[in-house]
């Protein structure tokens, strides 16, 4: 397949292919020059990239995925700053900070409904 | 491996070695006029690779803007681009690629952002790139503020990826709303990046009285009449934040700019100042402060709005009932409902701004919709943002149907200066922008005191005035009409509106600027077409309709105008001797610096150490807790209509009883004291009314007088306030007569007025001794 090929049967610009292989994300054509060809499996690659796209992974996380696991994980970058609710006086839940919008927003729906659970549990207690 | 020799070489400030940056300069040229700006922008391009490049630089449109076209130069050639629809525009890129020509394209995507790609700079090649851009500008009755952004801030999106390594941040963007945008890197520290620097020139009408920029160092040429060059003054700068230019007129009065454009017609910008339309009626006002308190408007941004709309709630008069509202990505409310503005409900907003720390996401769109609810139909909507925010085509979509009238404060150093206009502009409002460097509370109270009352209503112009005139004129900012005339039969258009007209002379004016406004006019109609884009691919047939519509409608404008937008873009493709057809270029994307004042974290994450950055609590406890224990501390426990002062503000006291200036912050000290009733506090009405007066000269000699200055809001009210006075004598009614003369005239006599406001025993006696 040709760039321009290959563009066309995975929906990407031509541009976003060539700006994935300059990241590592995807290998460069397998001849140079005019005969540059792309095969089946970048087709494949790209389709995965775009499936972790679509849940949320950015591109630095989806380079760590498609290399498979690292030995050196101290080169990940390490998720270092908590949110931490204090849910009721007894009860305090960490988050993990770093998450897209939609993750941090699913979360912070569950903690304000635990939230209001464990409430509602303490004052039928107290009744 | 070579490293970069062209003279303009940055040079790495820890290393003192040359940087190698695939994009090294940009430098903006141009004129900026009264209505707006004819800019040109030059990005140096230079691969010291050993590879050819692709470079992708990646900016944000300033308002109301559209890319006119480029040339491109290098070694032995230059080329021009053309306007091409925006597939054909990729195509002819792309076959350029392969071939291995050097070629250009500028892609515009939503919320104004484009790429900018040059591709196949070979080795040791230097390409320039001189891109057009026409730009709006803000307008204000004496002046206008030039905004272009040297930056891009990161910005919050629901579905936005972000991460971050080596201090850098990182962003990308749903690709089912804005395709194959791609978004440069957020460098932490600036000062490793390309070179900034502008050269402008101002033409101008009216006479300077100053121009001035609070983003950068600046170098002025002035003379009477020429246009005034206006420069960076040291030899370069780092690309972290916008520039900002201010110009003020010594006067303020009609401008009309004109000149043929073709065709037997008469190309002409007139912008017409609010005082022009009379004066505001008094009817109580309904407000609600929606302030944005997302993780980007840590530090100085969200203290300056605090102080913003504090301010601001001093300028409301017990008729007028406001509301008070903060969001993230949920949004809280001082009240359910809209409360009046008393003593205890400005108390009630001063602690719930205390506790609106900054956190979470912008969804801006959801506050506006609760704003809105509380309204209930009626009323306006003050936003104090750094509209940091992407998306926002489905924002304006949500905003326009409420029906609400918008008003926005903008903070930031490099922001969405483009989207906050159409946001207030789409709604009837009036909007502001600054930087939190600048006096943000002063601006807020300015931009308050334009809100709620027209000036003028029902506007309709003649002379094929497109856009339509806005629906309302508010103080303080000017009417900006784009229109045309036949050359030979008309020099003149009507201007009405509810209860007056006016006739606006077109001058002949020259070629230069008539073409000059014609491409303005053109980028507005585009602007706000673009803004009319469905945010996502249409899927329900409605939808696509919509989508088509809006679409051919810049297919039209875009022809109409010579002006690229979302539906055409700008291509060149330069053949040179010895291209390699089939070569794959190295892509780079253009990092770019933070934006000043926008803390990293916010969106790229924290620090190494484990923090607490949340508790969490339902907001109302917390909030009612607060206001609970601020007023039990209170001594006394206030009755609802004592007169003690609302806030235990101190004014300095100047150096010399005699001394009668006031800063802005001792102003804006005076402004807060002011009771709901618009006088001053004070133990018995003789006190009131002597401080009243003292406060009201401060003012005046300030420069405010009731229709013009930030602060002829406050001043309206102090005026009302001793109106209201049943003077015991003829000799105080007098004295209030001329008092009231001075706010109008803005002739003060000299006198320690400052020392007399702020003292709390204050006499009537003592204000007319001064005055003898």
């Amino acid at each position: 397949m040709t760039l321009a090929e290959i563009a066309e049967a995975s929906g990407l610009a031509a541009r976003t292919i060539r700006f994935y292989i300059a990241r590592g994300l995807l290998n460069g054509p397998v001849k140079g020059g005019r005969s540059a060809a792309y095969t089946p499996e970048h087709l494949a690659r790209l389709e995965r990239i775009k499936r972790l796209q679509s849940t949320g992974h950015a591109l630095s996380d989806i380079a760590r995925i498609l290399s498979g696991p690292s030995e050196d994980d101290s080169e990940m970058v390490p998720a270092t700053a908590w949110w931490q609710h204090a849910v009721a006086d007894d009860v305090v839940v960490w988050v993990r900070a770093g998450a897209s919008p939609w993750r941090a927003k699913q979360v912070r729906a569950a903690v304000d409904e635990f939230a209001r659970r464990i409430g509602q549990a303490k004052n039928s207690e107290k009744e | 491996m070579s490293v970069t020799e062209s003279s303009f070489a940055p040079i790495a400030a820890s290393t003192g070695n040359p940087l190698r940056l695939a994009m090294q300069r940009l430098w903006l040229t141009g004129q900026v006029l009264p209505a707006g700006g004819r800019l040109v922008v030059q990005h140096v391009f230079r691969s010291d690779e050993d590879r050819p490049l692709e470079v992708i630089y990646c900016f944000p449109l300033p308002r109301d803007a559209a890319l006119r076209g480029f040339r491109i130069t290098g070694a032995g050639f230059t080329a021009h681009s053309e306007l091409k629809q925006r597939e054909d525009a990729v195509r002819a890129y792309e076959q350029g690629m392969a071939d291995g020509s050097l070629a250009a394209l500028a892609l515009q995507y939503g919320d104004g952002l484009v790429n900018l790609t040059v591709g196949n700079v070979r080795p040791a090649e230097t390409v320039t790139v001189f891109l057009e851009i026409l730009a709006g500008v803000e307008l204000r009755d004496d002046g206008f503020r030039f905004r272009f952004p040297f930056a891009l801030a990161p910005a919050y999106h629901s579905k936005m990826r972000a991460s971050a390594a080596d201090a850098e941040g990182e962003m990308e963007l749903p690709a089912g709303e804005f395709g194959d945008l791609i978004l440069p890197r957020f460098r932490l520290d600036a000062s490793s990046l390309h070179e900034i620097g502008f050269d402008l020139s101002l033409l101008h009408q009216l006479p300077i009285d100053v121009i001035g920029s609070p983003s950068h160092a600046i170098k002025v040429k002035q003379d009477t009449t020429g246009p005034a060059r206006v420069a960076l003054a040291p030899a370069k700068d780092v690309p972290n934040r916008d520039l900002i230019l201010d110009v003020r007129f010594k006067e303020s009065k009609l401008q009309v700019l004109a000149g043929p454009s073709g065709d037997g017609k008469r190309s002409f910008a007139a912008v017409v100042p609010s005082t022009l339309f009379g004066q505001t009626a008094g009817s109580p006002r309904r407000i609600v402060m929606l302030l944005d308190r997302s993780g980007s408007m840590e530090g100085e941004p969200i203290a300056q709005a605090r102080k913003a709309i504090e301010a601001c709630l001093a300028g409301l008069s017990e008729d007028d009932s406001f509301g008070l509202m903060a969001f993230d990505d949920r949004v809280e409310a001082m009240h359910p409902a809209l409360v009046a503005a008393t003593r205890e409900q400005r108390e009630c907003a001063r602690i719930f701004l205390k506790n609106a720390d900054a956190r979470g996401g912008t969804e801006l769109a959801l506050g506006v919709r609760q704003a809105a609810q509380m309204l209930g139909g009626e009323g306006d909507i003050l936003i104090i943002t750094d509209g940091q925010v992407l998306g926002t085509e489905k924002i304006l979509a949500d905003a326009r149907a409420t029906g609400i009238r918008l008003s926005c404060l903008g903070i930031g150093s490099a922001s969405q200066d483009r989207f906050l206009g159409l946001l207030a502009r789409e709604t009837g409002g009036v909007s502001r922008f600054v930087t939190a460097r600048e006096r943000v509370d002063l601006s807020a109270v300015d931009l308050f005191a334009s809100m709620g009352r027209p000036v003028a209503a029902g506007l309709k112009a003649g002379g094929n005035v497109q856009p339509e005139p806005p629906g309302r004129v508010f103080a303080g900012t000017p009417v900006l009409l784009y229109g045309e005339v036949d050359t030979h039969s008309d020099d003149r258009v009507e201007l009405t509106w509810d209860g007056g007209s006016m006739s606006i002379d077109v001058p002949s004016g020259d070629r230069e600027t008539g073409e000059a406004v014609r491409l303005l006019r053109g980028s507005r109609l585009i602007t706000d077409w673009e803004s009319r884009y469905p945010s996502e691919k249409a899927v329900a047939p409605l939808e696509k309709r919509e989508q088509s519509r809006v679409a051919a409608q810049l297919f039209e404008l875009s022809k109409m105008y010579g002006l690229a937008s979302r539906e055409m873009s700008l291509v060149a493709v330069v053949k040179r001797e010895g291209d390699r057809p089939g070569e794959l270029p190295d892509t780079r994307v253009v990092p770019v610096g933070m934006a000043q004042d926008t803390a990293f974290r916010a969106y790229f994450g924290g620090g190494a150490k484990q923090i607490v950055m949340d508790s969490y609590r339902p907001p109302s406890d917390r909030f009612f807790n607060a206001v609970e224990a601020a007023v039990k501390a209170r001594p006394g426990a206030t009755p609802l209509f004592s007169r003690a002062p609302l806030f235990s503000r101190s004014l300095r006291q100047t150096s010399s009883a005699r001394d009668v200036s006031a800063s802005n912050s001792d102003l804006m000290d005076l402004a807060a004291m002011l009771e709901p009733d618009g006088g001053m506090p004070g133990d018995s009405l003789g006190v009131r009314a002597g401080r009243t007066i003292a406060a009201l000269f401060t003012f005046v000699a300030a420069g405010h007088t009731l229709t013009t200055g930030a602060f002829r809001l406050h001043l309206t009210r102090l005026a009302t306030f001793l109106k209201s006075l049943s003077a015991p004598s003829d000799r105080e009614a007098r004295l209030i007569e001329t008092v009231i003369n001075a706010a109008s005239t803005g002739k003060v006599p000299t006198g320690p007025w400052l020392i007399l406001a702020s003292e709390p025993g204050t006499q009537w006696q003592q204000i007319e001794e001064a005055l003898q």
